[in-house]
């Protein structure tokens, strides 16, 4: 399996600021679903900046598709444009993403970068909306559209590139749950067919089985707390509890108050002294 | 301030547009190469954000309302020759999309909002606040004086355009084709109006916000994009005073230039003799100071002026145009004095 | 507030707009323009007349949103006629008297000279006549123009009319994000009315709309900083590329020959 990622004792830090990443060792193989998860502030998105080129590793060495990642390195050719076609960044904000005035111009913004033939382009737009269901919006301003939208024309304005490497930021965030699905089922559907490497950050628990084999736990000191498939980091409750993922949830059952940690997603059981069990 | 299609003559307006077009080249040559990458959102964002600090309605004493036009702000906040570029850019959507500001008069709009107004602002700014701190008081007092300067540079350029419409451009029996309210009208008009209403909104919008961003984020003050001060501020003085002499000495080189070309004929048929026609669109008041007292005025135009020659009269615009430049840069030393001065008690005890 | 986001925000497809609406907007633009520069350049009534009536006919039979036109009319000629009307007077331009209005008592004030009486005067009832026609005319188209083409398409057509890429991009992105903008502002706004409620102090608004600006441009900058990541991450190096413009038809080159018919002929006219 080709290493689409290698992160090598890797620490950021903006200027002025305590590091949002530290000593981040690991790598990210094709095809593979990753996902980093972790508390608010703890460097997740920092992480997806990183593999994207857009920050630069102040200690410590990023390769992506086996060429270290420094700012030379993006911008020159053939590495830069090749790399860019590449890696797909979906941000968090959709509005930041979508900063041309129509949608057919914002699906064509990469191409034109990459000195793609008109015609080419032109046809390239069509299928991609296609594909995405979206084709009515060709000749639409982006802010009129709805939130699901516009993450949907975000994503087609990476998938026209043909990536290898998707970075989602909190991908669900801020969607409706109709759109919420719908966006899941189609990663799943382009990781399936197109054997596309999917790296998600988010913090938000019933996403991770949709989207990941594999989990990246960021702590709140900014490093890998640890890495291990993705079922098995859902049931270790020391582990999410630690880096504050979950909190311990008091209740009351009748006369009797208790605490025990809770993940608001999954249902679980405990019992209690008098042996009435129940499931939350 | 936005002036309108129908307002200016060819001549002004033109000449505006000739004036703007290197201008824009250097402006943005100088946002490419210091911004690089991120010039193109921070430009359009800039530009948003003008647009929508005209359209904030501030309040004033006595009950009325009025809007700042912002570029000295952003001249402060982004630096100002990004403050070129961001200015234009709001100007042009206004006038295109929103009928604000004529579309023949972007240029002289953009003379006016986009470059003397940024930086007769940003050297008043820099020239107070020095090289004090980002949170100190001295900061956000330089912002309002800066604000209240540049928006009267820009508002009294504008009323010069306005005022020599009438004698530069008419018809043949004489009647003006564009604006008809003369120097004489237009100066004083526009004077009172910025001088006493909008130079105030413009001083507390501007001033508030900076004092504003100075407690929640000096860091956005501290912008890496604005030209650091000048260390010591004599060059900063040099600058300014080249400037405004360079403007000083431009403002009859305006007067004579369409006179030479011929420019008037087509529209007016007057020839370089019959400038001085000119005078009698100017306030009496320059002509009173030509007369050395001479008063009372026989008629419209004042005795002295109707006479004087080019020269002579090129020599009272550059003397009324010095008298008020040391008017302004003395306020300014005497704001820098009382600040530092302030400021330096403040530390001391 | 609501006027910008309403003109950004009509969302109306460029082929429902009417026949002026599908014309390209190069040949707009053009067309449009060079009457509107004609319109300074004339110097008496009728041709000025002439451009003020093509206007609303355009905006009549094309096919386009009147209102725009109309709101364009209505509003800034008000603002024009303000300053028209004393135009027509003696103080302002001087000439036979048509109409006294009142007794002034000559004299002196301040630097000025006073007239005997307030006249209005033949050669200042046509200065200003034409100086509202002028400024009727002018804006009359531009708000055609405004009205008849989607703020993407105008950027378009200046790109194809030679205004440099990187103009263009900053231009159409901040019409983009001024409806982002307008509507953060709003919420700031709400937010403080929901707070004030009875008098607040002339220097409390104050501070508070400048806390509005404040916080309206940190989050510009924090915007305008995640827009440039978007950017560079798609393969933007600097250079603006831009999709080619699509072929003049027929029809876009008959429209610009028949303003340039029109402007010549009203140039002729006078």
């Amino acid at each position: 399996m080709d290493k689409v990622f290698d992160f090598r004792g890797v620490s950021f830090a903006y200027p002025g600021r305590e590091p949002s990443l530290r000593d981040a060792t690991f790598d990210v193989g094709e095809g593979e679903r990753l996902a980093v998860l972790g508390a608010n502030g703890s460097g997740k998105s920092t992480l997806l900046h990183l593999m994207d080129g857009l920050y630069f590793a102040q200690s410590g060495e990023v390769r992506a598709f086996g060429q270290r990642l420094t700012p030379e390195a993006v911008e020159r050719p053939p590495f830069g444009p090749l790399f860019r076609k590449r890696a797909g960044f979906l941000f968090q904000n959709s509005d930041a993403q979508l900063f041309c005035p129509s949608v057919e111009e914002e699906l064509a913004f990469g191409p034109l970068q990459m000195g793609w033939k008109e015609e080419e382009i032109l046809r390239r737009v069509g299928d991609t909306l296609g594909l995405l269901g979206i084709a009515h919006l060709r000749d639409r301003p982006p802010h009129g559209l709805s939130s699901g939208e516009k993450k949907k024309v975000a994503l087609a304005s990476l998938l026209i590139l043909s990536p290898v490497v998707l970075l989602l930021d909190e991908p669900t965030a801020g969607l409706d749950p109709r759109s919420q699905g719908m966006l899941l089922e189609l990663l799943d559907d382009l990781h399936g067919r197109g054997g596309l490497t999917l790296v998600t950050a988010t913090h938000d628990l019933e996403l991770l089985p949709h989207i990941a084999d594999r989990v990246l736990v960021l702590g709140e000191d900014h490093r890998i707390a640890a890495d291990l498939p993705t079922e098995r980091a859902l049931g270790d409750t020391d582990l999410l509890l630690s880096v504050n993922l979950i909190h311990a949830h008091r209740h009351r059952h009748g006369a009797m108050v208790h605490s025990h940690p809770h993940q608001h997603t999954r249902t679980h059981d405990h019992a209690h002294g008098e042996g009435k069990d129940h499931l939350h | 301030m936005h002036i309108p299609d129908g307002y200016l003559g060819p001549q002004t307006y033109v000449t505006a547009f000739g004036v703007m077009a290197p201008v824009w080249a250097w402006a943005s040559h100088k946002v490419r190469t210091t911004l690089r990458l991120r010039q193109v959102p921070l430009m359009a964002l800039g530009a948003a954000f003008t647009f929508v600090v005209m359209m904030f309605n501030v309040p004033v004493p006595g009950g009325t309302t009025g809007h700042a036009v912002g570029a000295v702000l952003v001249a402060i906040l982004l630096g100002p020759w990004a403050a070129v570029v961001a200015v234009s850019v709001a100007l042009a959507v206004q006038a295109l999309l929103f009928g604000d500001g004529g579309i023949t008069a972007f240029g002289a709009n953009c003379l006016n909002m986009a470059v003397i107004m940024p930086f007769t602002g940003w050297w008043t700014y820099r020239l107070i606040a020095g090289r004090s701190p980002a949170a100190s008081k001295r900061r956000w007092v330089a912002a309002a004086l800066g604000g209240y300067v540049g928006l009267n540079a820009a508002a009294l350029s504008a009323a010069f355009m306005f005022g020599i419409q009438p004698a530069l451009a008419h018809d043949a029996a004489g009647r003006a084709l564009y604006c008809p309210f003369g120097l004489h009208i237009a100066l004083p008009a526009m004077a009172i109006e910025h001088l006493l209403l909008f130079g105030v909104v413009e001083a507390v919008v501007t001033g508030l916000v900076v004092a504003y961003l100075s407690k929640s984020e000096p860091s956005l003050l501290e912008c890496a994009l604005a030209p650091s001060p000048a260390p010591g501020g004599r060059p900063l003085w040099k600058k300014l005073a080249l400037g405004v002499a360079a403007l000083v000495l431009l403002t009859p080189l305006g007067l004579m230039i369409p006179a030479k070309l011929g420019a008037g004929d087509a529209w007016g048929e007057w020839g370089g003799d019959r400038l001085t026609e000119l005078a009698g669109y100017l306030p009496a008041g320059f002509g009173k100071v030509a007369a050395l007292w001479h008063a009372p005025m026989p008629d419209y135009a004042p005795r002295g002026a109707e006479e004087a020659a080019l020269p002579v009269l090129s020599g009272w615009y550059i003397l009324s145009g010095a008298l008020g430049v040391l008017a302004v840069a003395g306020l300014v030393w005497i704001a820098r004095r009382w600040l530092s001065g302030k400021e330096t008690d403040g530390i001391a005890s | 507030m609501g006027i910008a986001a309403a003109l950004l925000d009509d969302g109306l497809p460029a082929g429902r707009r009417g026949w002026l609406g599908r014309i390209d907007a190069r040949a707009k633009v053009l067309g449009l323009l060079f009457i509107l520069v004609i319109a300074t350049l004339v110097t008496t009534l009728v041709p000025l007349a002439l451009c003020v009536g093509a206007a609303w006919a355009l905006a009549l039979f094309g096919g386009i949103d009147i209102r725009r036109v109309a709101l364009a009319l209505l509003a800034v000629p008000a603002f024009t006629l303000a300053l028209a009307v004393p135009a027509s007077f003696n103080v302002v331009t001087e000439g036979a008297p048509l109409v006294v209005l009142c007794h002034l008592g000559g004299g002196h004030w301040g630097p000025w000279r006073v007239p005997e009486f307030l006249t209005v005067t033949d050669r200042g009832l046509f200065v200003a006549s034409r100086f509202a026609l002028r400024s009727a005319a002018c804006v009359s188209l531009a708000s055609v123009l405004a009205a008849a083409t989607r703020p993407q398409d105008l950027f378009k057509g200046l790109r194809g009319l030679g205004v440099p890429a990187a103009f263009v991009m900053v231009a159409a992105m901040m019409t983009r994000y001024l409806d982002l903008l307008v509507r953060c502002a709003e919420e700031i706004h709400l937010a403080k009315l929901s707070r004030s409620l009875g008098g607040v102090s002339v220097r409390r608004e104050q501070a508070w709309a400048a806390a509005s600006m404040g916080e309206l441009y940190r989050r510009s900058r924090t915007l305008a900083d995640s827009v440039a990541e978007a950017m560079v991450s798609r393969g933007y190096t600097g250079e603006v590329h831009t999709l080619r413009q699509g072929r003049w038809s027929w029809r876009d080159g008959a429209f610009v020959a028949g303003c340039l018919a029109f402007g010549a002929g009203l140039l002729a006219l006078g």
